[in-house]
């Protein structure tokens, strides 16, 4: 409702007080007056009467004014088609490329996802006055600099798909691998919330497939989400987890939109090609089936189309299983420079060092990591494989 | 809408060696973009500042006129022009900057007039 406003009435901050006046109304009357018959026409019609009050009281914006006028005269019902558009609209604001992406991904989860500004507070670990200040800053940014409430022209459709992507993965991996000491090591509301704005865009835009690639990874992911926590709050590898505690009806979901998008024949973009690899992991019943050699094709795929140390890295790992851990070292060594704080780089050193029988320096490599690693689960898992070293 | 089209300087005009602060090439290519911009109905305003050190502050604010020579931020990075541009919402006036941008080898900064 609030993105039919917004749409109609070109403005996120009268949209949104109109949407909540309307709410207010129906809370105080429909117990009074009963339920009307069409309830989400009725709450839309009257916010749109509250949203041009508004708008007559701020009194400056005569053009607003009167396009509020003509619409409001007769009110069709909207065909949920035009909803669903207008939802859309919505999407490609919040995820304008002119915003920055901490107000990107504010605004997402405050009008798409209506958390409320305590939720995202606690979400992205800021202070609520300060999600406050950078959604209030970011609806000024739009209504002042002219962000238009439109799905972007096809030149800039693929671009501006992939900044929304970006801020729903972002979200996602927060959720995933939570990146403080101070949250709970994984927070399923995140990555719900993701999921759940995922497949919103999903039903928005059901051709493009990277939309289908984060939605498939998501759920991938999300199916391992009960064997990735042990008993005592660490960490699981995959190769350790409890398969059978993994849902069966998410990786169906997932193998099905991967399914799809081979049988496209287009071109995988990078989500697709990372749903991929996560479909090669949860179509072996036993981490000793994993086909390693066609995660490492994938991981070539995807290094062609971005060639970043992180992904170099998860290469890495994927080679180690094909070609030997010393070979995988060499690779994962050239990176130093590049990752030298980031926890998976050391981690994942100190493994291979490991398995090489190299413990005095996998004990190094693992302090390392343990240093650079926020997140209370893997560093619980990392002390216990270092304490573990023998030399 | 109308935006401003700042055209930001930050090491370019150093590099020229003539009196004026844009390359013969640049000064070329922001003719095409400017023509361009003419034919296409965005185009309300267009020109090149002189450097920085050509710059006077004036304050009038007080009893008596203060003038300063020099401008009144000293920087690495100075306005070395602009345009302002009638386009119909941020998407399009961005989708020109690229092109500005280009055209005179330089960063751009848009930025919206208030409206009234």
């Amino acid at each position: 409702m609030v993105a039919t406003l917004a749409r109609r009435f070109g403005d996120l901050g009268i949209a949104e007080e109109a949407a909540s006046e309307a709410f207010t109304i129906a809370v105080e009357r429909w117990p009074v007056d009963r339920v009307p018959p069409n309830p989400g026409g009725w709450l839309t019609t009257t916010a749109s009467r509250k949203a041009i009050d508004l708008i007559r009281r701020e009194n400056k914006r005569a053009n607003k004014h009167r396009e509020a006028m003509m619409m409001i005269d007769d009110e069709p019902l909207q065909p949920l088609g035009a909803i669903d558009d207008d939802r859309l609209r919505l999407i490609f604001t919040c995820c304008h490329p002119a915003l920055a992406m901490e107000a990107r991904v504010a605004l997402t989860l405050r009008m798409l996802g209506g958390l409320t500004v305590a939720e995202i507070a606690r979400a992205l670990l800021v202070e609520e006055t300060a999600v406050a200040r950078r959604i209030t800053r970011a609806k000024v940014k739009i209504r002042e600099a002219g962000i238009p409430f439109r799905v972007p022209s096809s030149g800039d459709l693929s671009e501006r798909v992939s900044g929304v992507l970006a801020v729903l993965f972002l979200v996602f991996n927060e959720g995933y691998l939570a990146t403080g000491p101070d949250t709970d090591p994984i927070r399923d509301s995140l990555t719900a919330e993701a999921i759940r704005l995922a497949r919103l865009i999903r039903e928005l835009m059901p051709e493009d497939g990277e939309v289908a690639g984060l939605l498939a990874m998501m759920l991938l992911i999300e199916a391992r989400r009960r064997a990735r926590l042990s008993a005592s709050g660490e960490l699981v590898t995959i190769d350790e987890q409890d398969r059978g505690a993994w849902s069966r009806a998410l990786i169906t979901e997932g193998h099905s939109l991967v399914r799809e998008r081979l049988n496209s024949g287009e071109l995988p973009g990078r989500y697709q090609i990372l749903a991929a690899i996560n479909a090669v992991h949860t179509s072996a019943l036993d981490g000793r089936d994993t086909d390693w050699s066609q995660v490492v094709a994938l991981y070539d795929q995807l290094v062609w189309l971005d060639p970043s140390p992180v992904v170099a890295l998860n290469r890495a790992i994927a080679v180690a299983e094909v070609d030997g851990p010393d070979v995988a070292l060499a690779e994962v060594d050239c990176l130093g420079a590049a990752l030298d704080t980031y926890h998976s780089f050391h981690a994942t050193r100190a493994d291979l060092l490991r398995r090489l029988g190299r413990g005095r320096e996998a004990y190094e490599a693992y302090d390392r990591a343990i240093e650079h690693s926020g997140n209370t689960a893997e560093t619980a898992y990392l002390i216990r494989r270092r304490d573990q070293l023998v030399d | 809408m109308q935006y401003l089209v700042s055209v930001i300087d930050d090491g370019q005009a150093d590099a020229v060696d003539s009196d004026t602060p844009a390359s013969s090439a640049e000064q070329a290519a922001i003719d095409v973009f400017n023509e361009q911009m003419q034919t296409d109905g965005y185009w309300v305003f267009a020109g090149g500042l002189g450097r920085p050190v050509g710059a006077t502050v004036v304050d009038n604010r007080g009893e008596t006129p203060i003038v300063t020579d020099g401008p009144f931020v000293e920087s690495k990075e100075f306005l070395a022009g602009l345009w302002i541009i009638e386009a119909p919402d941020l998407d399009v006036a961005l989708r020109l900057a690229h092109g500005a941008s280009k055209a005179c080898n330089r960063k751009i900064e848009v930025r919206p007039f208030l409206q009234v």
